[in-house]
């Protein structure tokens, strides 16, 4: 190619021209980048990153440390706001249900029990009405319906299991706002 | 600086036609890369190329060293952009300047110009 020397000087220095812009441009990213990195804390500054590195070694010693251990010591295991916590929780308050006084570690089988999905709670809700109507006056809202004059034509409904219909009925009232 | 006297000139019909001439080379070139969208290939061949050659990474180290100097919370993007410019342009590699201008000057080539 014949290019005159003019041409070739003023390319190379338009080439050279637009080289500097782009790489101008990129510059400007590069800084724009490392600005939000720097203002929003990002990246490791090495002050910080050396005191981090401090902090979770000594964490780790503390993981570490046997007598920390929760395989051997479940109930003496300190949580990280420095509270240790019984393995069964100990409260004691009143089942809205039968009116006892329950361990709060304990409530749930309880209320499986005293509520609902074994053969005896359900006997139980309907047998004893004068617990349910004590229930009634209470105000609980669980077992509003049962009592509600059902559970005497329950009996006379079904034999085989007066406890199943009165209690699917009361469940499925209960459902139905 | 030619655009400058033409400000001056009386609004004939012979100035507008000045005018139009009054866009320099550079600036022809500049739209015509543009509108092509070959300046768009260029910077990202470029950008490609500084990130594989390892530049990047050296210009955000100095951006970090400077920053952790200044404390994360008094640094501007004017201060990183003075900071790295003159090291930015020296630390091009001279193959990866060597292939954007070639690319550079075919298009002006091609562009017939």
């Amino acid at each position: 190619m014949s290019v005159p020397n003019d041409d070739n000087t003023s390319h190379s220095q338009l080439s050279s021209q637009f080289f500097g812009d782009l790489l101008d441009s990129i510059i400007v990213d590069v800084a724009s980048e490392c600005h939000r990195i720097a203002r929003l804390g990002l990246d490791c500054n090495l002050e910080e990153g050396e005191e981090e590195i401090r902090l979770s070694a000594q964490a780790r010693v503390r993981v570490a440390d046997p007598s920390n251990s929760s395989e051997v010591n479940s109930k003496y295991v300190v949580d990280i706001f420095g509270q240790t916590h019984p393995a069964v929780a100990n409260e004691i308050f009143e089942c809205m249900n039968c009116r006892r006084s329950i361990v709060a570690g304990r409530f749930a089988p309880h209320l499986e029990k005293c509520m609902g999905k074994g053969r005896k709670a359900r006997l139980k809700a309907t047998r004893s009405s004068s617990a349910a109507q004590n229930r009634y006056s209470r105000g609980s809202p669980i077992s509003t319906y049962s009592p509600y004059s059902h559970s005497t034509s329950v009996n006379q409904l079904s034999n085989g299991a007066p406890g199943v219909s009165g209690e699917e009925y009361a469940e499925g009232a209960f459902e139905d706002p | 600086m030619r655009r400058a006297s033409s400000i001056n000139r009386p609004p004939t019909p012979d100035a507008e036609v000045d005018q139009e001439q009054e866009l320099s080379l550079q600036e022809i070139i500049n739209i015509k890369l543009i509108e092509s969208g070959e300046k768009e290939r260029l910077k990202e061949l470029l950008r490609e190329r500084l990130i594989e050659c390892g530049w990047r990474d050296e210009m955000k180290a100095q951006c970090r060293a400077f920053t952790r100097k200044r404390g994360r919370n008094n640094v501007t993007v004017d201060d990183l952009v003075d900071v790295i410019t003159p090291k930015g342009r020296a630390s091009v590699p001279d193959s990866v300047k060597a292939e954007l201008l070639q690319r550079i000057r075919s298009f002006l080539v091609s562009a017939a110009l």
